[in-house]
């Protein structure tokens, strides 16, 4: 695992160019996206913000690679991901990002430790080397001592973690998380976002969050918010945060509004 | 490889499933092997005679119409054969059985060796048998079905002639499939004259051993030319030919049952194909979720498929060890060579063995193929927003 | 108690599960009943061929009509016996016979060994069984030969008009004849002194047929004859020689019943397998119901009626293709032949009777109960908080 370091804040990590996503349901047409464009920097924690089906997690998916863009572009870490087949961006996603979903994340007949070590089944490494490094990452989200339970024997919160641990094992560019803390109460909640936000500060990960928990704001460099598919920007953008800091009762927030490219 | 574990711990996740659906295999693949050993017991038999130099020679009309006993000696100087007996219809009864359960002919001894060499018949029990006129040699099977051992004195009753006559066996055929009880002609003869002033005049069957495979046509030829224009016209045919014909009657019977097994096969692979839909659809959210951190379609797919044949195959194993200690069961009772004749020797040979293990193994093929496929090649994202 | 309605909407809402179930069970009972079917044909085949009213006299020690031999003199002192039956012109119905089994080249290639019967006219009589449906009885003496159902069509020339070639003759069919089913349908009739002509016997007769004035007479008849001193003959009951000769039908019952079972059990496996997903499924739903108030017995009841109607359904389709298949069978195949150890082909058409379907009915029914009483066990166990939880 890649010790401490500086954010590489000259190089953006990933960048969108206009990247619109439709798609059919029934019989009418779903904008998910319209023209957006951003650019994130390596090393920050990200929010997309925004209410249901406001298309964050459509770009989301756009960016773990999970999903292609109708128009427009997207690369990551330097690769166009348009030009990669269904099957080489699922290469592509196991090399180079880290996913945890709100629900559903782990598979209920493996132990803590093999859900940890299963990307690693898509490397070459041995078992023992893959065992080693589940190990290693279960420890990082403290959760060492819990191995070998199966995830039914596990809370709420000790199950996002081992998502988490799962989501760091190949030292991937980049960790995707859609609604984490979706699932849990205020303690949990609190602990996952600060575990994401340890990832960022020890270990230089660049994290992008889809959320609408409030608490969020405060743990996250920049918040992007978005509305019916649209990227808001200057004041659309500085309204949607203040309506959110008012939802949560006025905590102060770190992260403000973020516009477009930086 | 290396999956092993995730695909033993799927097959793990409902252990009732497991079981019920490898059961379920289990039970089918054992009624085909079962089923199969039947027509495999006719193939079996046909095979056996299938390349020999034996030649049958019985009158054009029919089984049941013999031919003149002294024939035998003409067909004896022809050319290239290298002996030759004649073989009469004893019918004799077992009277613990009360009627026909083995066939029973009058035969003439000393040229056994020259007609069936290959008959496993120790060469010592073949002179006794020319040495005692009221010896009898005992296929294996009939021995063990009643019993009998070597020097036991057995009677049996003829139902064509009327009379009964003592046996004392002197002597085994070795071998699996030839349950015959063999008695000396000129026991029969004797007997025959006591009783009606006539000795036994005819023979039934002629068996002749061409000494050269080529020239089986040629001697066939010969010996119905040389009862042409008699009383007693032949017809010669091979070994091969005369039990092809004898039991061509059972074809329609294994037609059922080949039909029966095909259905049976069908079966199993809607109870295979039904679990493994079921499986696949309720860990829809999991696979979604693989194919999200990068498990490609092709990893999915082959999980899945190996998941069913794994199943299948054990299932399949454990159907075919089953069937094999069945049968063996069913060989035990004695009454099925009399209802089924080769049909019913239900030995579970290695065709068999490998037509129950291919069954399981497309059973699970056919039956993991289309979930599995189905759930490898649904994109990652429409299978996502199934479930969030 | 809940209503048929529930059980039978919850088939209607999961089809493709529904429509896996039934086709396994349909497949079994086609399987089952196509089996079942041909072990009862044949024994249909052999009983219907004994009349009640008849004996079989043979020489004594004999096991069947073709090893049998009775001399001129034997049948002349037995047929006016008291009790034979008498015809309109006062002759006693005494049918000597002569049983030969020649050789008849199939229209395949194949060749089988016929029963071929030598009788005389009042053959006809002692079996009114048999009926000429088409043409005409043979004349004595112009080697003719009537043939039953069985045979026409199987063996070449075997119809009416053309010539079979059998013993050391041609044989032209004048006649064809149906006999109930019976076994008589698989023979072919000619002369009976031709017969003994051709296949050159010593005795003319191998067994005399005795048609009884009265049951009464049967028994003091059967003495008589059993006891003559003159001659070794043996005289039973018709219906008795043909159960003997269908014994061998019997064994092969156990492996119909051994098929069933085996076959029954991976059914009931799937069927089990099906109904339990579909427990797992509706677990909220059972919880609902049961919170609601619903008694256990009432939860499995209901899930067991889903299992029996799966069962019926499969029964109605299995049932129906069964017949098909049979049908199917019957016009390409012809009738399947019977008779390996004994020397005699007995013809039997696939008939699925009602006795056929009520096994494969039971059957099907015992896979659906069986199948479906885990599962509903499981339903009915579920205790209400529980069960809502899950969901």
């Amino acid at each position: 695992m890649a010790a401490a370091e500086n954010p590489r804040s000259d190089a953006p990590l990933i960048v969108t160019r206009r990247v619109s996503r439709r798609y059919r349901r029934g019989v009418d047409e779903v904008h998910a996206l319209e023209d957006v464009s951003l650019s994130l920097l390596g090393g920050h924690f990200v929010a997309f913000m925004g209410p249901s089906g406001s298309g964050k997690s459509t770009l989301l998916n756009l960016i773990s690679g999970i999903d292609r863009p109708d128009e427009g572009e997207v690369c990551v870490a330097g690769q166009r991901l348009n030009d990669l087949s269904e099957d080489e961006l699922a290469q592509w996603r196991a090399r180079h990002v880290g996913l945890i979903f709100q629900f559903f994340n782990l598979i209920p007949v493996l132990s803590a430790r093999d859900n940890v070590a299963l990307p690693l089944l898509l490397t070459r490494l041995s078992k023992a080397e893959r065992l080693l490094r589940a190990e290693t990452a279960l420890r990082v989200v403290g959760l060492e001592s819990r191995a070998d339970h199966w995830p039914r024997a596990l809370s709420g919160g000790e199950q996002q973690r081992v998502a988490i641990a799962r989501a760091i094992v190949t030292d991937p560019d980049l960790i995707v998380a859609d609604e984490p803390t979706g699932d849990l109460d205020a303690r949990n909640a609190e602990a996952i976002l600060a575990l994401l936000r340890q990832l960022k500060s020890e270990f230089g990960k660049t994290v992008v969050m889809v959320t609408h928990d409030p608490r969020a704001l405060r743990y996250v460099d920049a918040a992007y918010h978005l509305d019916k598919g649209v990227l808001l920007e200057g004041e659309d953008a500085e309204r949607a945060a203040a309506a959110i800091h008012a939802a949560a009762g006025g905590t102060a927030a770190r992260g403000t509004a973020a516009a477009g490219s930086r | 490889m290396k999956y092993w574990g995730l695909i033993a711990a799927n097959l793990r996740r409902n252990k009732l499933r497991t079981l019920l659906t490898g059961g379920a295999i289990t039970l089918a693949v054992v009624l085909v092997c079962v089923l199969l050993t039947m027509p495999a017991g006719l193939d079996a038999l046909l095979n056996a005679v299938a390349n020999n130099t034996r030649i049958s020679v019985h009158n054009k009309a029919g089984i049941v119409y013999s031919m003149p006993y002294s024939f035998v000696r003409k067909v004896r100087q022809v050319d290239g054969v290298a002996g030759a007996l004649a073989m009469t219809w004893f019918g004799g009864a077992f009277e613990e059985a009360g009627r026909v359960t083995f066939p029973s002919f009058a035969i003439d001894a000393e040229h056994i060796a020259a007609v069936y060499p290959d008959y496993p018949i120790a060469a010592e029990q073949l002179a006794d048998f020319q040495r005692y006129r009221d010896g009898a040699i005992v296929g294996r099977q009939v021995m063990k079905k009643y019993g009998w051992k070597i020097g036991q004195r057995v009677t049996l009753r003829s139902t064509v002639w009327p009379l009964s006559l003592d046996f004392r066996i002197v002597g085994e055929i070795a071998a699996e499939r030839a349950p015959y009880f063999w008695l000396n002609r000129e026991y029969l003869d004797q007997a025959l004259k006591a009783k009606r002033g006539r000795g036994l005049g005819i023979a039934g069957i002629i068996w002749v051993r061409a000494r050269d495979p080529n020239r089986v046509n040629a001697i066939m030829r010969a010996i119905d030319e040389l009862s042409r224009n008699s009383d007693a016209e032949t017809a010669c045919e091979t070994e091969k030919s005369f039990f092809a014909n004898f039991f061509g009657s059972l074809q329609g019977f294994v037609t059922i049952i080949l039909i029966v097994t095909a259905l049976v096969a069908l079966c199993i692979v809607f109870i295979a194909a039904n679990t493994a839909s079921m499986a696949v659809r309720e860990r829809a959210a999991e696979i979604a979720v693989l194919k999200a951190i990068g498990f490609g379609r092709q990893v999915i797919f082959r999980t899945l498929l190996v998941e069913a044949v794994a199943l299948s195959a054990a299932a399949g194993v454990a159907g075919v060890v089953t069937a094999a200690g069945l049968t063996g069961a069913l060989r035990a009772f004695a009454g099925w060579s009399d209802a089924l004749g080769p049909l019913g020797s239900f030995i579970v040979t290695t065709p068999v063995i490998l037509q129950g293990l291919l069954l399981s193994l497309s059973v699970g093929v056919l039956a993991g193929m289309v979930p599995a496929l189905g759930a490898a090649r649904k994109p990652v994202v429409a299978a996502l927003h199934d479930i969030f | 108690m809940l209503p048929l309605s529930y059980s039978l909407h919850n088939l209607l809402a999961r089809p493709g599960r529904s429509a896996m179930t039934v086709t396994v069970i349909a497949l079994v009972v086609v399987a089952c009943s196509l089996f079942l079917g041909l072990i009862s044909s044949l024994k249909r085949t052999l009983m219907s061929s004994g009349d009640a009213i008849n004996l079989v006299v043979m020489r004594k020690g004999s096991d069947n009509d073709g090893s049998s031999q009775i001399s001129l003199e034997a049948f002349h002192a037995i047929r006016f016996f008291d009790g034979i039956a008498r015809d309109a012109h006062d002759r006693p119905l005494a049918s000597p016979e002569l049983v030969v089994q020649p050789f008849f080249r199939t229209r395949g290639g194949g060749r089988e060994n016929v029963l071929v019967r030598g009788v005389e006219p009042v053959a006809l009589a002692v079996h009114p069984c048999v009926h000429i449906v088409e043409g005409r009885m043979f004349t004595p003496s112009t080697h003719e030969v009537v043939v039953g159902h069985g045979v026409v069509g199987r063996y070449a020339g075997a119809d009416l008009g053309n010539q079979i070639e059998f013993g050391r003759g041609k044989w032209t069919v004048v006649g064809v004849f149906t006999a109930g089913g019976s076994s008589f349908e698989s023979e072919a009739w000619v002369d009976v002194r031709e017969l003994a002509n051709d296949a050159k016997r010593l005795y003319p007769y191998s067994g005399i047929r005795l048609r009884a004035a009265t049951p009464a007479d049967l028994a003091p008849l059967q003495r008589r004859i059993d006891n003559d001193p003159r001659y070794a003959l043996d005289a039973q009951l018709e219906t008795d020689y043909y159960a003997k000769q269908s014994e061998s039908a019997n064994t092969l019952y156990i492996l119909v019943v051994g098929i069933a079972v085996l076959a029954g059990i991976g059914a009931g496996f799937g069927a089990a397998n099906t109904m339990y997903a579909a427990v797992q499924a509706r677990t909220a739903e059972i919880g609902t119901l049961r919170a609601l108030g619903f008694p256990r017995a009432a939860i499995l009841s209901a899930f067991e009626i889903e299992a029996v109607a799966l069962s019926v359904i499969g029964f109605l389709i299995g049932g129906a293709c069964a017949f098909g298949l049979s049908r199917l069978i019957e016009s390409s195949l012809g009738g399947i032949a019977f008779g390996a150890s004994t020397f005699t082909i007995n013809v039997v058409t696939l008939r699925l009777g009602s006795a056929d379907l009520e096994g494969a009915l039971a059957l099907a029914l015992i896979i659906g109960i069986c199948g479906g009483l885990g599962p509903a066990w499981r339903a009915a166990r579920l205790r209400p908080l529980e069960a809502l939880h899950k969901a």
